[in-house]
């Protein structure tokens, strides 16, 4: 296979520009490139007004690049309008049409290709057994529940077999519980199909549960293409480090001590770090909280320690969240498990603590001067 | 998305009414207002000179020899304004509490109760404003009732008086102060209302204070629907007014279908829609501001 | 809330507020059967006498008092108007909806022009556009008929069919164009199969608005009417003039009902969308 033919869709450094309504231009896609690969599900996650929304409607044909290209199955879809593109959408309100019934809002998409009635019908009946709604095929959609309509939209985008399925933010309309099991269905549904599925979500969790590769976006640019443990563990920026889990950030200037480098703060706040860094690079320093926990009586060269007070603990549930004050005036929560735990929920609030971290886990990104 | 295309469609479905507006709307409106600044001709018609006597006969200039002032002009405009007016507030403080009523009615008894209401619009205003003759004429409704009740025993004079072209005017124009109101009211915030009882206010100040300001909108709207049709009107004065209460509507119709005198006419009508005109835009500033505010 | 006695107030104040509504509608209705010859709201007895009357029918009162000189004279208005009525409602509607479809579907830098140009018909008052076309009309010497009338009552109810299928527009969700032609429909198709069965409830109740307005319209007709294209309304308005005789009860109770079912209709379409 060639490199063209298993790529489905390729976006080549887009360009698209918003006169924004205050006046002056917003950047919503400020030369994007990418590549998706058949059969995976990619997830494009991002903040609001990050361009995700704009980068689908760019491939589902709704807005015009002002620079740069789409390529749909290789070819460039330059000027071809929605109707005339092999991918369908999923839409964030579902749209369906609330003058049709299910039957026929599913089979509208057969209806307009011209496809004969039994095969429509055949395939009809595929779809909402895949999507479980067998049944329903003469309700209206106002009948029919939040996730029912989800079913009714994901049902009437597939059963067209498109090469590609855009999903803009379809679960954020759903309450908490229904949201979770339909991203572990989304997911089987794709495994199922396998076509790509192309995801648009600012919810971090649910890209980190669906995704095979997740592309994270900000003020129009990509800042991290990767899988989802990649992301969480070697964010390439503090950007996608703030955002996506939970984590105590330390900006500063690396210098060299006699044991080991240290990243000082701009507020005084010296913190260890392990070997790498070169004395005057400038880092940024992520430490997650479940990587934090008390200090055992004799430290060795492996682990950093800081010094805090307990300020609160906070029940969690399976763990307790322990919110610690660093001397420069800086919260640091610690999620330890196990004896770790127990360790630290001996502590009373106003204590001082040594925290540790091993200097081998956190994750620190160095730009050089 | 402004495809060659979709320019295309965009001129297909303007231009005939592009077409049609412009020709027989503003084509006549144009022709009307170059008319009231020409010469009235002996016998009817108009001949082609410039001529501002025309707003001077109304205004207060004239110049002696063609066409005199006469204040009576004047007065007639300003008796139709103040009767706008009036108008105006009539329907404000009949639709206003019913407006309220309804608002405070279930779900299912407000739809039917604003149906009820807005139906009559939909009776013939002819029909409607007969209705008021039968009543208000001296062997009408209202005489024959009180006289049979030994109420009175004099038949009263209401009918060709500003009062009876004021009831004409306030129940054919009601749904157009109504309506806007309804929905004003409507879209208010009851936990506002509840927010200010609870912060003491008494029901009289939680009005004045809260109702009436987060109205406005709908006042502003209502005001500017009941004024314009109240201001040119000449059917409810020709019918309930007579020759007593003209108004300036029937100013114009008699310089077009009697007096003959088309310039004259124009102008009146043409110093109506300039009323009109300011009556839109103190409307558009106000709720310009309302919005700041908001 | 806590204040019973102004809730009850406000009541008394809204059944006031009906009967003020009503009151006159239900005294014509039911006078309209009345018998008495000389003084109609001296109640004698029930009879039909006028509807009879009006529709040329002899009957014992046609003595005294018979006043339609010519029931054909009424009859040609009732046609009058409802070929009128006909005429500009079908005109004003297609073009109505599509302007309101240009405006609300597509971007372009006149569109607030247009919104100000519809507009205005609406809050035109009557006596100026009426008079306005009749020195138009007049002055480019179009002969004053049906046509005048027709093109007359167009300028408006353009307006009032743009108005309320924007209305209509606005509160339809444009995904669903969006959707359609994501599943693979072109403009032509999805304009037949979503966009018209979703606005189709305003385009009817635009219309049927736009019947009534011009079966109703009374100053521009009458300005712009010639003398032998008279429409019911102006026809009422001259007898009106002349004096009150009591078949008129008799029609315009006949008219309220007309009104009243086609206003019963258009409810009917709202309720079903």
């Amino acid at each position: 296979m060639t490199q063209a033919a298993e790529s489905i869709v390729e976006v080549k450094e887009a360009v698209k520009r918003f006169p924004a309504p205050e006046g002056g231009v917003v950047t919503a896609l400020d030369s994007i490139s990418l590549k998706v690969q058949q059969g995976q599900f990619v997830t494009l996650l991002g903040p609001s007004g990050c361009g995700k929304t704009t980068l689908l409607r760019t491939i589902s044909g709704f807005e015009d690049l002002d620079s740069g290209a789409v390529l749909i199955g290789g070819e460039s879809v330059l000027g071809v309008p929605p109707y005339r593109r092999p991918v369908n959408t999923v839409f964030q309100n579902y749209a369906l049409f609330p003058h049709l019934s299910v039957s026929g809002n599913v089979v509208y998409g057969l209806e307009v290709a011209g496809i004969k009635k039994t095969e429509r019908d055949h395939r009809l009946k595929e779809a909402l057994e895949r999507v479980g709604l067998s049944g329903f095929e003469r309700r209206k959609p106002a009948q029919l529940s939040g996730g029912q309509q989800q079913r009714v939209a994901l049902a009437r985008a597939i059963i067209n077999q498109p090469k590609l399925l855009l999903l803009d933010e379809p679960l954020s309309a759903l309450d908490r519980n229904l949201r979770q099991s339909m991203q572990l269905e989304l997911k089987s549904l794709q495994h199922d199909l396998g076509i790509c599925f192309l995801f648009v979500t600012h919810d971090q969790e649910e890209a980190l549960t669906m995704s095979d590769q997740v592309v994270v976006l900000n003020q129009g640019r990509i800042e991290q293409i990767g899988p989802p443990d990649l992301l969480y563990h070697k964010p390439a920026t503090r950007f996608v480090a703030e955002f996506i889990g939970d984590s105590a950030i330390f900006s500063g200037r690396i210098q060299n001590t006699e044991a080991s480098p240290v990243l000082v703060t701009e507020d005084g706040l010296g913190i260890p770090v392990g070997r790498g860094p070169k004395p005057g690079d400038h880092a940024t320093l992520i430490i997650r909280p479940e990587n934090l926990s008390l200090a055992p009586p004799n430290p060795d060269d492996s682990v950093s320690i800081l010094d805090a007070v307990l300020e609160q603990s906070v029940f969690r549930g399976a763990t307790h969240q322990y919110v610690c004050v660093l001397p420069n005036g800086t919260s640091i929560s610690a999620t330890p498990t196990g004896a770790d735990d127990e360790a630290f929920s001996r502590v009373s609030p106003g204590d001082s603590v040594q925290l540790a971290f091993r200097r081998n886990i956190p994750h620190l990104i160095i730009e050089s001067q | 998305m402004a495809s060659k295309r979709d320019t295309r469609r965009l001129i297909a479905l303007l231009t005939p009414g592009t077409l049609f507006l412009g020709i027989f709307f503003l084509g006549p409106l144009a022709v009307m207002v170059i008319f009231s600044f020409l010469t009235p001709g002996l016998y009817g018609g108009v001949e082609w000179n410039f001529y501002h006597w025309n707003y001077g006969r109304i205004l207060g200039w004239a110049d002696g020899d063609w066409e005199e002032f006469d204040p009576v002009y004047a007065q007639i405009f300003f008796r139709s304004v103040r009767l706008a007016f009036t108008n105006v507030l009539i329907t404000l403080l009949i639709c206003y509490p019913a407006a309220l009523w309804v608002s405070g009615l279930s779900v299912r008894w407000r739809t039917f109760v604003v149906f009820i209401i807005t139906l009559p619009f939909f009776v013939s205003l002819v029909v409607r404003l007969f209705c008021w003759v039968l009543i208000l004429r001296p062997s009408g409704f209202l005489n024959t009732t009180l006289l049979g009740l030994g109420v009175i025993s004099e038949p009263i004079d209401i009918i060709f008086t500003e009062t009876a072209v004021l009831i004409g005017m306030a129940y054919i124009l009601l749904p157009f102060m109504f309506l806007p109101l309804y929905a004003s009211i409507e879209k208010l915030d009851y936990s506002l209302l509840e927010a200010s009882s609870d912060l003491g206010a008494n029901p009289f100040q939680t009005f004045l204070r809260v109702t009436l300001p987060s109205t406005l909108p709908g006042i502003a709207a209502g005001a500017v629907l009941v004024f314009i049709p109240s201001l040119g009107n000449f059917i409810v004065p020709d019918l309930l007014g007579g020759a007593k209460v003209l108004m300036i509507g029937n100013l114009v119709e008699q310089q077009f279908l009697s007096a003959r005198n088309w310039p004259f006419g124009s102008a009146l009508s043409v110093m109506i829609m300039l009323v009109m005109f300011l009556a839109i835009v103190i409307y558009l500033r106000r709720i310009g501001r309302s919005e700041i505010v908001r | 809330m806590k204040h019973p006695w102004l809730n009850r107030l406000l009541s008394v104040h809204g059944l006031l507020f009906l009967f003020f509504v009503y009151a006159p509608i239900i005294i014509v209705v039911v006078y309209s059967f009345n018998s008495h010859p000389v003084n109609m709201m001296v109640w004698k007895d029930f009879t039909f006498d006028w509807y009879l009357s009006i529709f040329g029918q002899p009957t014992e009162l046609n003595e005294q008092t018979l006043y339609v000189e010519s029931t054909d004279q009424l009859l040609a208005a009732v046609k009058n108007s409802l070929l009128v009525a006909g005429t500009t409602t079908t005109f004003s509607t297609l073009v109505g909806t599509a302007m309101a479809l240009a405006v609300y579907r597509y971007y372009f830098r006149l569109k607030p022009f247009y919104q100000g140009l519809l507009f205005m018909p609406m809050v035109m008052p009557d006596i100026v556009l009426g008079i306005a076309l009749l020195v138009f009309f007049v002055n480019f010497s179009i002969k004053l008929g049906l046509m005048s009338i027709i093109i007359g009552h167009c300028t408006f109810l353009i307006s009032y069919v743009f108005i309320v299928v924007s209305a209509r527009l606005a509160g339809m969700d444009n995904t669903l164009e969006e959707a359609s032609a994501d599943l693979g429909a072109g403009p032509w198709i999805t304009f037949k199969r979503v966009t018209l069965p979703l606005i189709l409830p305003g385009v009817v109740g635009g219309a049927l608005l736009a019947f009534i307005i011009s079966m109703d319209d009374l100053v521009i007709t009458y300005f712009i009417a010639g003398v032998d294209s008279t429409t019911l309304p102006v026809f009422i308005y001259g007898m009106l003039r002349r004096g009150v005789k009591p078949e008129i009860n008799a029609i315009a109770t006949l008219m309220l009902v007309f009104s009243f079912l086609i206003a019963s209709l258009g409810l009917y379409f709202r309720k079903r969308s």
